[in-house]
């Protein structure tokens, strides 16, 4: 579904050079959830910018079911940690959502249709004719996953989409986006630095090495599909493979500062 | 019901107050050229008859229509294409820096030589000076589209005039609306001063002819129509931004309910 082969991203600007990624090959499966979770600041949103086809790798490539990645493809939707500043303000909530959908070839009476079922799956149906900034940080994100599952993409890709919510708020998105993929089984990769969040989600989990960025260990997460914040979490499986990663990530670190 | 009868009392209590003191000032006055303000009052139905509302202050209000609506359909547009395009900006800069220094009222004799005395050359000086101030404010806010806004259009295939429209104007709209609040004052200043030059009939035209006239309380009642004349079209145009930008006053009142 997704490839990605030998990317790297080299940053230059006034006389520095930063390499952030350094080479990166990986490959999601239709249908797959996977988390990348790596150091902080090792690189991870200019890697699914890449991915994204918003940013140009330096080297290596992207391919979306074969096809290169050269910009923003169709297939694809994004779902930005900033929610704040990627909902349009002077929109309301429904035309928020159906924005994309009229760059597509689609009738009203079908937009309308997407807008309404995609709002339904976040339990934001009522919210339609409010503005995202009358919402709370959580509904505001919410409204963001709407926009980009109406958008019927083929891979959702997420970037640390959590990271700027409470911890309750967190954890009703977190079983959100879970039931979202079992419900319509789209592929989606998911960033996020925390290593709970990557385990508790993915069906596997992908470590990155710190900043220029390699991939350190894949790691299928063995625990059963059926999972829940009380039963899940203190699942001694749950802990192993929660511990296995916080080391990689540890060691991840440690290897920056001896290099 | 409370409420709405304080801010009116609150509104009121000012002027209500000047007007009394420059009736009581003004009261026992012989000084040919200070009026008492009953004197004033008086003849003010006497010189604003209907055929003076028509034949005066509806040619001055058409040219400063003319005149505005000109400079805000130019300078939006060319201010979206140099807040834009950074090249585009950088050659321009210079020029707009001298350009806005020179002070519109000495752009009349000027354009007389080219536009005549007509109509055209009152409109052409009106646009000439209120351009600037919303080719400016546009410049900045097309600048200042919020980075994670413009990608959020972009991973979402919305380019060409959709981004323009839905993110781009939008976007800009509260700078723009500040361009254009200043761009009213110039141009009923302009449009007073280009009726001075040279002219047959406007508000300008007649507060001059009284003068001239020494009809001077005539010339004072002038004065209060160019006064409620501003009112008005302020009150106009707090109306239409109301409506404009009541996303933007509602987005900002709950930023600062949760800071």
């Amino acid at each position: 579904m997704l490839d990605v082969r030998g990317l790297k991203k080299v940053y230059e600007g006034s006389g520095r050079r930063v390499e952030a990624v350094r080479d990166l090959t990986f490959t999601v499966g239709a249908g797959e959830l996977v988390c990348l979770v790596g150091p902080s600041g090792c690189g991870k949103t200019t890697l699914l910018k890449c991915v994204g086809g918003l940013l140009t790798p330096t080297g290596g490539e992207v391919l979306l079911e074969g096809r290169k990645v050269s910009g923003p493809p169709p297939g694809m939707a994004f779902v930005f940690q900033e929610y704040g500043r990627s909902l349009f303000p002077w929109m309301r909530v429904g035309e928020n959502v159906e924005l994309p959908l009229r760059q597509k070839d689609l009738g009203k009476a079908r937009r309308r249709e997407l807008v309404r079922d995609a709002l339904e799956s976040v339990g934001l149906a009522d919210a339609v004719g409010a503005y995202p900034w009358q919402l709370s940080g959580g509904m505001q994100q919410r409204v963001a996953i709407a926009r980009a599952l109406a958008y019927e993409p083929r891979v959702l890709l997420m970037d640390e989409p959590f990271a700027a919510v409470d911890a309750q708020t967190r954890a009703d998105l977190e079983d959100l986006v879970r039931g979202l993929w079992r419900e319509r089984g789209i592929t989606i990769l998911f960033v996020t630095h925390d290593i709970d969040e990557a385990v508790y989600l993915g069906e596997r989990v992908i470590v990155l090495s710190a900043s220029p960025t390699v991939v350190r260990e894949q790691l299928k997460v063995d625990l059963p599909v059926e999972r829940d914040q009380l039963h899940t979490r203190v699942d001694p499986r749950f802990a192993e493979l929660r511990t296995h990663v916080y080391e990689q990530i540890q060691a991840a670190k440690k290897g920056v500062v001896a290099s | 019901m409370r409420r709405p009868l304080l801010r009116l009392v609150f509104a009121v209590a000012l002027p209500a107050l000047l007007v009394t003191v420059w009736w009581v000032a003004s009261a026992g006055s012989t000084d040919v050229y200070w009026p008492p303000l009953r004197t004033i009052l008086e003849a003010f139905p006497d010189v604003w008859t209907a055929e003076r509302l028509r034949g005066d202050v509806l040619p001055s209000v058409l040219r400063l229509a003319g005149g505005y609506a000109l400079a805000a359909v130019v300078g939006v547009a060319l201010g979206t294409v140099i807040g834009s395009y950074r090249r585009v900006r950088a050659v321009c800069e210079p020029v707009l820096e001298f350009l806005r220094a020179v002070p519109p009222p000495v752009l009349v004799p000027v354009i007389m030589l080219f536009a005549g005395i007509g109509d055209t050359m009152k409109v052409t000086v009106i646009a000439a000076g209120c351009v600037w101030p919303v080719l400016l404010n546009t410049v900045e806010g097309v600048r200042a589209v919020d980075p994670v806004m413009a990608e959020t259009a972009r991973s979402y295939g919305i380019t060409g005039v959709a981004r323009l429209r839905k993110l781009v104007l939008r976007s800009a709209s509260p700078q723009i609306f500040a361009g254009l609040r200043q761009a009213l004052s110039i141009g009923i200043i302009l449009m007073v001063i280009s009726e001075m030059f040279a002219a047959s009939n406007g508000l300008g035209f007649t507060i001059v002819q009284f003068q001239r006239g020494f009809a001077i309380p005539d010339m004072w009642t002038g004065i209060l129509v160019l006064g409620l004349l501003g009112f008005l079209l302020s009150v106009v145009f707090q109306w239409v931004e109301r409506r404009v930008l009541g996303w933007y006053h509602g987005l900002r009142a709950s930023a600062r309910r949760s800071p």
